[in-house]
């Protein structure tokens, strides 16, 4: 059963698949499929049906000459998920049920394309109760995005980022980071660096609440939830412009980083559209 | 500086919680590092905590009590000690002996006597006075104290009637243990009141002579004369047919013997009586000196008000506060 919130949307990866099975994507294995890799002598790949009459023709050694296609294949695709405390702040929406929809629409995706869903979730550490290994079993993806709407995280901090990469599989998977990104941009680098080897689509989850729309003016006290740090802030206008600054000067920061190994960060403020990952895709990963 | 209640100076470092404790009604908000700096929000956060430092410290200090040291100023007055020691005996109601003379013919002598004492109290407004009262026995009626009302309502006290015995050497005795507790001011007086005398046995004068020396103290003797009284002062005394002086006269000897000084005043109408008070009053003025203490500041309500203030300020400031984050 599909929740109501999860939106589908369309994707495409540009690495070949090392899959085995079918799927949508494109793979690196021979077999039925519409992508012409060569031809190969029918002794070696002994396919009547496939023989290549064209070429067996022009052959002048006269050997039996047999098509063969790369099938496509399917790919682990990952939903991987901040639960730190900064993930707590509900502003226009509640951060995580805003990352349990995008979480639940990609894995609603996934099935689309006959990909394994998998979820990690992480605070400190990798949270064995917010894990599903990736499978087809679309109800349990459900299941835990539905249990995500409703967790309220613990006062913990994003280390667990950097573990992540244990848990994804050998296989190149592609990967939705979903997060809010407040982390100092050292370790959000080592984190990006364990995961190399995986197409990262980093999700920044920030809320307008948390930069654009803040209170007109007066005291206010706000507390940091992973460290527990605490500050008065009196908010005026010329307060409101610096952290408008701020936002805009951390979020060409991380975008600098990002395209530095290759990954366009996809910004998401407050509302989750299934249209913006599907331009997401169609911008930057189109064949 | 000292505190009336020192053991609330122990709570005094709880007044420091709010530095490290911190507020959990604030805004969570994801990254607070993130937060841009501002000077104005960190003067108003170190105001905030400062405040609440203050008003629990100066709670805390104004619970302890503290005054200001004490002062003690020397101050020249005129007033004197003065125990009344007046004769309550049933013979103190019957009327002047030379009631026929005055126009007052009703007035009893403890009346007169009392009437007269009142007003020498009034003039004399720096004096501490004692009062004591005997007929068969004294009664210690009230203490040195300056106290007006309290001295009014003891010289009141000494009417009503008595007994008939007159045991002049009981209130002798406890007029001069009144003085015992008490700062020698300079100026130190007995006032016998009586209509008559009673023999003292040598025991008790060798007491009295003792004790009236040692404490310095005065002795001025008002005889209100019975009618056909002897007089004290009459040089041609009859000695009775028993060889025994009369008691009066016994006494107005021993008085002489006295270390201290003495002086006996007779009455037989309430005219005589006032002189003779007069006369006590204007002896008894040597100028005396003694350190008035005066209480140090106290710093209670200061403190009290210090912290109320800091409180509206802190109320303002929560009422300054962003009560919900409703965008701009």
């Amino acid at each position: 059963m599909i929740p109501a919130y999860a939106q589908a949307f369309t994707y495409q990866i540009l690495w070949r698949s090392r899959s085995l099975r079918s799927g949508l994507h494109r793979g690196a294995q021979g077999g039925l499929g519409m992508e012409f890799r060569g031809n190969v002598p029918l002794t070696d790949y002994p396919d009547a049906r496939r023989i290549d009459l064209p070429q067996t023709l022009r052959d002048p050694m006269d050997q039996l000459h047999v098509r063969v296609f790369n099938q496509k294949n399917p790919t682990p695709v990952f939903a991987v998920c901040d639960l730190s405390g900064s993930m707590q702040f509900a502003g226009r929406r509640n951060k995580l049920a805003l990352a349990a929809e995008i979480a639940a629409s990609i894995a609603c995706s996934a099935d689309q394309n006959s990909d394994t869903f998998g979820f990690v979730g992480f605070d400190d550490i990798v949270r064995e109760d917010w894990l599903s290994p990736p499978s087809r079993r679309m109800h349990e993806a459900f299941e835990l995005t539905s249990r995500l709407m409703e967790y309220r995280p613990a006062d913990a901090g994003a280390e667990g980022l950097l573990d992540v990469n244990r848990y994804l599989g050998s296989a190149r998977a592609l990967v939705f980071l979903i997060s809010d990104f407040h982390m100092p941009p050292e370790r959000l680098e080592e984190a990006i660096n364990t995961l190399s080897r995986h197409h990262v689509v980093p999700i920044v989850l920030w809320d307008s609440e948390e930069y654009r729309q803040l209170p007109r003016l007066g005291l206010s006290a706000i507390i940091d939830p992973e460290t527990g740090a605490q500050r008065t802030l009196f908010f005026r206008r010329e307060l409101r412009e610096r952290f408008e600054q701020a936002f805009a000067a951390r979020r060409t920061l991380l975008e600098a980083l990002f395209l530095r190994y290759e990954i366009p960060p996809c910004f998401i403020d407050d509302e989750f559209k299934a249209e913006a990952l599907t331009e997401y895709f169609h911008q930057f990963s189109a064949l | 500086m000292s505190f009336d209640q020192p053991w609330f100076l122990l709570l005094l470092p709880f007044a420091f919680v709010p530095l490290w404790l911190e507020r959990r009604h604030g805004r969570v908000y994801s990254w607070v590092a993130l937060a841009p700096k501002d000077a104005l929000s960190d003067l108003a956060g170190l105001l905030l905590r400062a405040l609440s430092v203050g008003i629990l410290a100066c709670l805390t200090l104004a619970l302890a009590g503290p005054r200001g040291p004490e002062q003690a100023i020397q101050r020249i007055g005129k007033g004197a000690q003065m125990v009344l020691v007046i004769d309550r005996s049933a013979s103190m109601d019957d009327p002047f002996a030379g009631s026929e003379a005055s126009g007052r013919a009703g007035e009893s002598k403890s009346a007169a006597a009392r009437r007269l004492i009142t007003k020498f109290v009034n003039q004399r407004p720096d004096d501490m006075v004692g009062v004591v009262t005997f007929s068969n026995s004294a009664m210690h009626a009230i203490p040195l104290t300056q106290s007006r009302e309290a001295i009014h309502a003891a010289i009141d006290a000494a009417g009503g009637s008595g007994l008939l015995q007159t045991n002049i050497g009981a209130g002798l005795t406890t007029g001069v243990t009144m003085f015992e507790k008490m700062p020698d001011s300079g100026s130190r007086a007995i006032m016998l009141l009586s209509d008559g005398a009673g023999r003292i046995t040598p025991k008790a004068k060798q007491k009295i002579a003792d004790w009236l020396a040692r404490q310095r103290v005065n002795l001025y003797w008002i005889v209100l004369r019975q009618p056909h009284g002897i007089s004290i002062f009459n040089p041609n005394l009859q000695v009775a047919n028993d060889g025994l002086e009369p008691a009066e006269i016994e006494l107005h000897r021993f008085f002489q013997t006295l270390k201290t000084q003495y002086r006996a005043y007779e009455a037989d109408n309430p005219a005589a009586l006032q002189s003779a008070m007069q006369d006590i009053n204007l002896r008894e003025k040597k100028p005396i000196r003694y350190a008035e203490r005066i209480p140090g500041r106290d710093y209670t309500d200061s403190l009290a008000i210090a912290a109320l203030c800091m409180l509206a300020l802190l109320l303002a400031a929560k009422h300054l506060g962003v009560k919900s984050w409703q965008p701009a």
